[in-house]
């Protein structure tokens, strides 16, 4: 006979217990692992430090002035931290996945305890932790004991607030993307945002340059007052005879968690029957073309190098992770000349247009590993390494091409030399072939496999920091490859064009030469490379 | 199809040791094992989406390793776990393969129009593969295999996770294809369908061939289900020990 067991009474630590034991779980026998923790360890060390010493210098200088526009500052971009770098560049700390515990008799407010808990014993926390000590040390410099403890009690609370925000807007993040379209969206719009923090910071250095100090002292108050800044100046509240402003802060922040405590719990419940049903895909529309008229583009040969360019090409497009890389190029090559203008120095302008060039073929450094095992089916139908990569690269440049010619014209209009168009172009060229020529035979080489995840989150988190060494080597061999060209057209301008033109195209047609017959030989051990394990 | 001593380590694990194998032409033959047998890996070598250690694949006279071309242009194959271009659509996907064949694109349309319509997948229906439920991805998969009328098909678990009525009809096209006299090789390890299906069977365990031969040869008179717990070992009933439950 089953039993009917009653429902037991589970504390947090058994997830605190459970979290840890993952983690080291995932380090045993991973050398690799390992010293990626280690140097995530040294990071956050630093960052306590660091941190710890900016929020104590106002309490050690007697300048509480200085803490009164830090403290909710530095906090309110600590919070926003929480939410947005897990999104945008870690990945989200997926240790305790909620889907998990679906089947388990738990209520929803111990699991909410529990992951909460859990959440907090992880080196991001502490390291919040210990920078944002530095304001209880500046707090009791100020304003004795009880400004420090109210200090502690408000970088505490602060601490719970950052937990609860980063995972209650995580977790409806998740719920949002179950289907398919909206994770591929999601991707790309990180993307954008991404890439747009470049050109964001540059503007926000610009108007910081401008800013009168009375309209930041009054923002800096009012932030103060909201939950982002609140737990922030509890102890300078005190240490400036504003007591009476704790609780009513207090209150405000706790309003906050338990709003997003309840949020969260919402939420949590559809994340935990996420993984459970699927997305089903929409019946689309039909399409009354052939087969062959619906895979080629109008202008496509009709033979296998038209078949493998027009499936790269909707490849570009159709798939999230190659779309990203190519939204961030846009960016890339947009913003870089056009922030770099408006901060002055033409000169520099120019240069950083050269650099979008060599950062063009750096998509391609792992062009396998996008597509994963399908690329068994080009091996399976014998396809010749020489085609297989004149057809990508052709794909690329087609995306590519007509973007480096964009930002030649943008960065001759932006330093009012129209002439020079043409020679920009010609060297854009040049650092672009010479680009692929270092690339193509990397990416027979060096591939690996990608997390075959659905996730938006894998953006960057997957594949590691060394192997996107080679391609790393790749853009400054680019750039080092393209001098000859940029020393050539400070003589002769109008050389640029032609000469650009015949450098990338013969680095090109050497490295392609080079990938294809080293593809040739090594075609299984290239799909064992990508295959996902 | 021949296979000669083949051998597959990974790591330190060997996961193929030394199978050799002679399937006749024109037979259906019914690769079985249990998980983990080295069914996929031995397959993966026949049709050369994997270098053996030692050893050598024959298909209808060439040599995946040395005439590559030719060996590939005779066989199709339905690779197991192995994503399709699957952000293309289906048509999109029977196009590309047989462009990448070298078939004219008029015989291409021709014949993706006629396996659409016949696997029920839709010659208009833009739906990204990707999207597509398990057992239409099986059928998108076995339509690109057949597409330019291979002599040999190889299939690596075309059953599995397949609805009664696609498995019907799947069979029902396999069937044909082999009286039509072409070769079927295909892993499973639904004993049922092998059965039904196979004139020639092999039953591989832990990178062994342990048993190979023709169907009746290799049943005798017993089901083939007692062959295969004899031949592989395993528990296949519980003693006393879950009296709980």
């Amino acid at each position: 006979m089953a039993l009917t067991p009653e429902p037991v009474r589970v504390g947090v630590w058994p997830f605190v217990r459970l979290k840890l034991r993952i983690t080291g779980n995932g380090l045993r026998g991973r050398p690799a692992r390992i010293v990626m923790f280690v140097l995530g360890l040294i990071a956050a060390g630093l960052f306590a430090v660091l941190g710890h010493t900016i929020f104590a210098v106002p309490g050690l200088l007697d300048r509480p002035e200085v803490g009164e526009i830090l403290f909710p500052f530095g906090g309110a971009v600590l919070i926003l931290g929480w939410v947005f770098l897990p999104l945008l560049f870690f990945g989200v700390d997926n240790t305790l996945d909620p889907a998990q515990f679906a089947l388990l008799p738990l209520r929803r407010r111990t699991l909410i305890a529990g992951m909460g808990v859990a959440a907090l014993a992880g080196l991001p926390a502490l390291a919040t932790f210990a920078a944002t000590l530095g304001m209880v040390t500046s707090a009791a410099q100020l304003g004795g004991p009880a400004a420090a403890l109210a200090g502690l009690a408000g970088v505490v609370l602060g601490l719970v607030f950052c937990v609860a925000l980063s995972r209650a807007v995580i977790s409806a993040f998740a719920t949002a993307l179950r289907s398919r379209r909206a994770r591929d969206l999601a991707t790309i719009m990180l993307a954008v945002v991404a890439a747009s923090i470049g050109p964001l910071e540059l503007t926000l250095l610009g108007v910081l340059n401008r800013a009168d100090w009375d309209s930041v002292e009054v923002i800096a108050r009012v932030t103060g007052w909201t939950p982002l800044g609140a737990p922030y100046t509890l102890g300078l509240d005190v240490a400036a005879g504003r007591a009476w402003a704790v609780p009513l802060k207090v209150l405000i922040v706790l309003a906050a968690v338990g709003g997003l405590l309840w949020w969260w719990s919402r939420t949590l419940e559809q994340a935990m029957v996420g993984t459970a049903g699927g997305s089903r895909g929409r019946t689309g529309t039909t399409d009354a073309r052939g087969p062959v008229d619906q895979l080629l583009f109008r202008w496509s040969p009709r033979s296998r190098f038209g078949a493998l360019t027009a499936r790269e090409v909707r490849y570009w497009w159709r798939e999230t992770r190659r779309r990203a890389a190519l939204v961030t190029l846009g960016m890339a090559g947009i913003f870089l000349p056009i922030s770099t203008a408006f901060a002055g120095g033409d000169g520099s302008a120019t240069g950083l247009a050269f650099v979008v060039g060599a950062i063009a073929p750096i998509a391609l450094a792992n062009q396998f590993g996008y597509e994963g095992s399908a690329y068994a089916t080009n091996l399976a139908t014998g396809v010749p390494g020489r085609l297989e990569v004149h057809s990508r690269a052709a794909a690329h440049a087609l995306f590519t091409v007509p973007l480096l010619l964009l930002v030649a014209v943008v960065t001759g209009l932006l330093t009012d030399r129209p002439g020079d168009m043409a020679t920009q172009f010609g060297t854009l060229l040049a650092t672009y072939g010479a680009g692929l020529a270092l690339v193509l035979p990397i990416s027979v080489r060096a591939a690996y496999a990608l997390p075959d995840t659905t996730g938006p989150f894998s953006l960057s988190s997957g594949g590691g920091f060394s192997k996107t060494l080679p391609g790393l080597a790749a853009l400054f061999g680019a750039l080092i490859a393209g001098v000859p060209v940029l020393v050539l057209t400070s003589f002769w301008p109008w050389l640029g064009l032609p000469a650009g033109l015949v450098y990338g195209a013969g680095a090109y047609l050497l490295g392609a030469h080079l990938a294809g017959t080293m593809l040739d030989r090594r075609m299984p051990e290239l799909l064992a490379a990508v295959t996902p394990r | 199809m021949s296979l000669r001593g083949l051998v597959k380590h990974f790591d330190t694990r060997l996961a193929v040791s030394g199978v050799s194998l002679e399937v006749p032409a024109g037979s259906f033959f019914g690769l079985l094992g249990p998980n983990g047998a080295g069914k996929t890996t031995t397959l993966s070598m026949a049709v050369g989406l994997l270098r053996p250690d030692a050893g050598q694949a024959v298909l209808l006279g060439y040599d995946v390793w040395h005439s590559p071309a030719e060996a590939k242009a005779l066989v199709g194959v339905l690779p197991d776990g192995v994503r399709m271009f699957d952000r293309l659509s289906g048509p999109e996907l029977l196009a590309y393969h047989g462009l990448l064949r070298g078939m004219p694109a008029d015989v291409v349309d021709q014949r993706s129009r006629d396996l659409l319509d016949v696997l029920e997948l839709g010659s208009g229906n833009r739906t990204l593969v990707v999207d597509y439920s398990a057992g239409m991805k099986k059928k998108i998969g076995l339509a690109c295999a057949l597409l330019h009328a291979p002599r040999l098909l190889v299939l690596d678990e075309p059953f599995e996770a397949v609805d009664p009525v696609s498995a019907a009809l799947i069979r029902d096209i396999l069937q044909r294809y082999v009286s039509g006299g072409g070769t079927v090789v295909f892993s499973s390890h639904v004993l049922e369908v092998v059965e039904r299906l196979c004139s020639h069977v092999a039953i591989m365990s832990d990178g062994v061939l342990r048993l190979c031969g023709p169907l009746a040869e290799v049943r005798g008179e017993r089901p083939l289900q007692d062959v295969f717990v004899q031949v592989v070992g395993g528990r296949v009933a519980t003693g006393s020990e879950l009296a709980w439950l």
